[in-house]
């Protein structure tokens, strides 16, 4: 027992070895496999080599070209799986493409049985044959010739428009392992049958929220599996010239993954989530909170999360998994500042003074509008941050007036907050112009006093209330053919429009199922101002990961009921 | 042989003809719009004026986040500038994004920092419908932003007539065009 015990010792300790010697083992250039592939990225992505310096070529016969300016990934994107733009087609550049013959026949391959050998519609016509394979599968050495030279192994010259590399041999094999590698194994959450989705929602999300999201995308789900009977059918007997269109078609499921407790337990609860069942992508969502947690889970993991539903997103220019609806709050500052800034002219002079209550409401529209504020080149205004329980009564508001004395005066706080703002009309001078967020008053337009709206400017960011009634009843009667309530329409509307788009963008992979492929399928729609009803307007873009970029700024007509005026438009530079 | 006609052989020599372009090179009439417009520092330009003034002007339509197409125009204008050296401010290049929504001011001020932009080069972006007035102007207008393709239109000083080029161009073809508008 115990000799044996020991034998498994030695050999577990010599594997273990060995796969970590493996590892060390410099494979290219003198890296290990590790570094030649993180060489090859920022190669790949940031047009730099690996002692520091740009990578350099030559673009349409005589442009040089800092490799820092024009990026592999700008064109062939980050999967490799190429783009198309205008009148430029981009081939693949992944592993998997260049490492195999590009056959005239596409996906289609000879049937093997004496039946289907019969049959015309499962055959090449005669003509077909006589076409020649477009090129055969590259090698390492095919490979770094068409870079340095632009010339690939059929002896055909491509597009001046393909930069040619002025590389070193052993940063050029760093390039070639890494492209050889590049979108080669299809990720985990897809098989031969299926696309498994999954959808995150937090244990204190109400349950009328949660129902009506969840319903809506079990509907999609439920549309898609629809036609699963048709679809694998014609991926057995459809025409050889659909094969690949039919073959890559797959069923959706849809997981829940219910997170519990505080917001720092969440990794670990959606790790072993994903570790039980790994899933291509997440869909939607709902959590109390900020979405960081999730967010970074999905940076970490490399999957994609689209329009999760969230007023707290993460704001990044770099980050590349979630695609989110919108800025959120932060959009809403940042909008108050542009407005301020490009239409009412404010100068450094003015006086500006901000309040806000501590919370994450508040903190988004600061920062969002005090980032926006600083790029301008303004100094920032004077901040009067509320503790949670302070009161704010007619003294409050006259103190304020009397000791600040604010030409602009930005209110981010809740309609209870504003029960005794008439004070500031006693004042002999009001602030030209009182600044507070549509979202954060809940739309409680109300609370703003009649006194007060020739000086009051809202930040809001969805469509006016009178605009998109022809896209508000499509979704109404979608929802309604599904046996679906109407119980928060706009929730209801994103929800409907992910839907859209998620089929658009799964379509667009084809077969080459990966995860980064399915987010440039995002980033190459079309800009939307039709599907939405919520929104005006939703674009998109390589890297573009906030669709809606715009907000407006109303005023209120006076009454019970009051309008909203239009005082900017939708997008504001 | 008689002098008129050495003068006109060599004439032909150093002048290259535009139809010995290998690209597609028209003349055409555009109607500037009276529009404003933000540059890459925030400032409104009014386009008309902009455009109008005494330097031989070169125009194109690109966006920020755009894969191939703009790139690749951003690189040409780049080269030109650095080509020219000290002669760049005597060229008005002019780049008009066709993705308002997503260029801002600091988008376009990264962008052309990222391309060695130097003075004399100014990104221009604007309300939606200003843009799609410019774009359809010039007769560049494009549903799709995806869908847009390469082009560089130029003018000289005080011309009425701008030479429209729908292709990618190389340095040396943009640089012999420039060189053809102030010949004029």
């Amino acid at each position: 027992m115990t000799m044996r015990f020991l034998l498994v010792t030695v050999l577990c300790f010599l594997f273990v070895s060995t796969a970590a010697a493996a590892q060390n083992e410099k494979t290219v250039a003198g890296f290990t496999e590790e570094e030649v592939l993180l060489f090859g990225e920022k190669m790949y992505r940031e047009g730099v080599l690996p002692s520091g310096e740009p990578m350099e070529a030559l673009v349409m016969g005589d442009i040089p070209v800092d490799g820092r300016m024009f990026t592999c990934d700008d064109c062939h994107q980050r999967s490799g799986l190429g783009s198309v733009e205008g009148t430029v087609i981009t081939w693949p550049t992944n592993g998997r493409e260049l490492y195999r013959p590009r056959r005239k026949t596409g996906a289609w391959h000879q049937p093997e049985s004496e039946e289907a050998k019969m049959d015309v519609r499962k055959n090449l016509p005669a003509y077909w044959e006589e076409i020649e394979e477009a090129r055969p599968a590259y090698t390492d050495e095919s490979l770094a010739t068409v870079l340095w030279t632009g010339v690939d192994p059929t002896g055909r010259k491509l597009n001046p428009i393909m930069p040619l590399y002025h590389l070193e041999d052993s940063d050029m094999a760093i390039m070639v392992h890494y492209l050889k590698n590049l979108s080669v194994d299809l990720p985990p959450g897809v098989d031969d049958t299926t696309i498994r989705f999954a959808t995150v929602v937090s244990e204190d999300i109400p349950a009328e929220a949660r129902e009506a999201m969840l319903a809506i995308l079990q509907a999609h789900v439920d549309v898609r599996n629809s036609q699963s009977r048709h679809q694998e059918r014609r991926a057995e007997s459809g025409p050889f010239y659909k094969t690949e269109m039919h073959q890559a078609y797959r069923r959706w499921e849809l997981d829940i993954w219910k997170l519990q407790g505080p917001a720092n337990t969440w990794s670990r609860q959606l790790r072993e989530y994903y570790q039980k069942q790994p899933v291509f992508a997440l869909l939607g969502g709902l959590a109390e909170g900020s979405w960081q947690p999730i967010h970074e889970f999905c940076e970490e993991l490399k999957i994609p999360a689209i329009f999760p539903l969230t007023d707290f997103p993460v704001i990044s220019e770099s980050d590349w998994y979630t695609l989110y609806f919108s800025k959120g709050f932060y959009q809403e500052g940042e909008a108050a500042a542009r407005y301020l800034h490009a239409q009412e002219n404010i100068v450094s002079g003015t006086k500006i003074v901000m309040v806000s209550r501590q919370g994450m409401a508040g903190s988004y529209l600061n920062r969002g509008f005090s980032e926006s504020w600083q790029v301008f080149g303004m100094p920032g205004p004077e901040h009067i941050k509320l503790a949670p329980d302070k009161k704010l009564s007619e003294q409050f508001w006259s103190d304020i007036m009397q000791a600040k004395q604010p030409d602009v005066l930005i209110l981010w706080l809740e309609p209870v907050d504003l029960a005794d703002i008439s004070t500031l009309v006693e004042e002999t001078k009001l602030p030209g112009k009182i600044i507070l967020s549509a979202e954060m008053l809940n739309y409680s337009f109300t609370a703003i006093p009649d006194n007060l709206r020739d000086n009051v400017y809202l930040t809001y960011s969805y469509s006016l209330p009178d605009s998109q009634k022809r896209s508000k009843q499509a979704v109404k009667q979608w929802l309604r053919a599904r046996k679906i309530p109407v119980t928060d329409l706009k929730m209801q509307s994103k929800m409907y429009f992910l839907g859209w788009m998620l089929a658009g963008a799964v379509k667009s992979m084809r077969s080459e199922f990966f995860r980064d492929y399915f987010l440039e399928g995002f980033d190459m729609m079309i800009d939307q101002d039709y599907a939405i009803a919520v929104y005006p307007r939703l674009t998109f873009g390589s890297g573009q990961r906030y669709a809606s970029k715009g907000c407006y700024i109303v005023q209120l007509t006076k009454g019970p009921e009051p309008k909203l005026v239009e005082k900017s438009n939708w997008i504001i530079h | 042989m008689p002098s008129s006609l050495i003068v006109l052989f060599f004439f032909i020599l150093i002048i290259p003809s535009a139809a010995a372009t290998k690209y597609k090179r028209t003349v055409e009439k555009y109607q500037v719009p009276d529009v404003t417009l933000v540059n890459q520092e925030g400032q409104k330009i009014n386009l008309r004026t902009f455009l109008n003034g005494d330097k031989p002007v070169i125009l194109d339509f690109i966006y920020g986040t755009c894969t191939t197409i703009c790139p690749v125009l951003s690189i040409g204008f780049s080269h030109f500038q650095k080509k020219l050296g000290p002669d760049a401010d005597k060229v008005r290049l002019v780049s008009i994004s066709i993705d308002p929504d997503n260029d801002t001011p600091a988008v376009m001020k990264e962008y052309l920092q990222r391309y060695n932009a130097s003075v004399g080069w100014d990104f221009l972006t604007g309300k939606r419908e200003d843009i799609i007035m410019v774009m359809r102007a010039f007769d560049a207008y494009v549903i799709n932003k995806m869908n847009h393709y390469p082009l560089t239109i130029l003018r000289g000083p005080g011309d009425e007539e701008w030479i429209r080029i729908n292709e990618l161009l190389s340095t040396s073809d943009l640089m012999q065009e420039y060189k053809l508008l102030l010949k004029k």
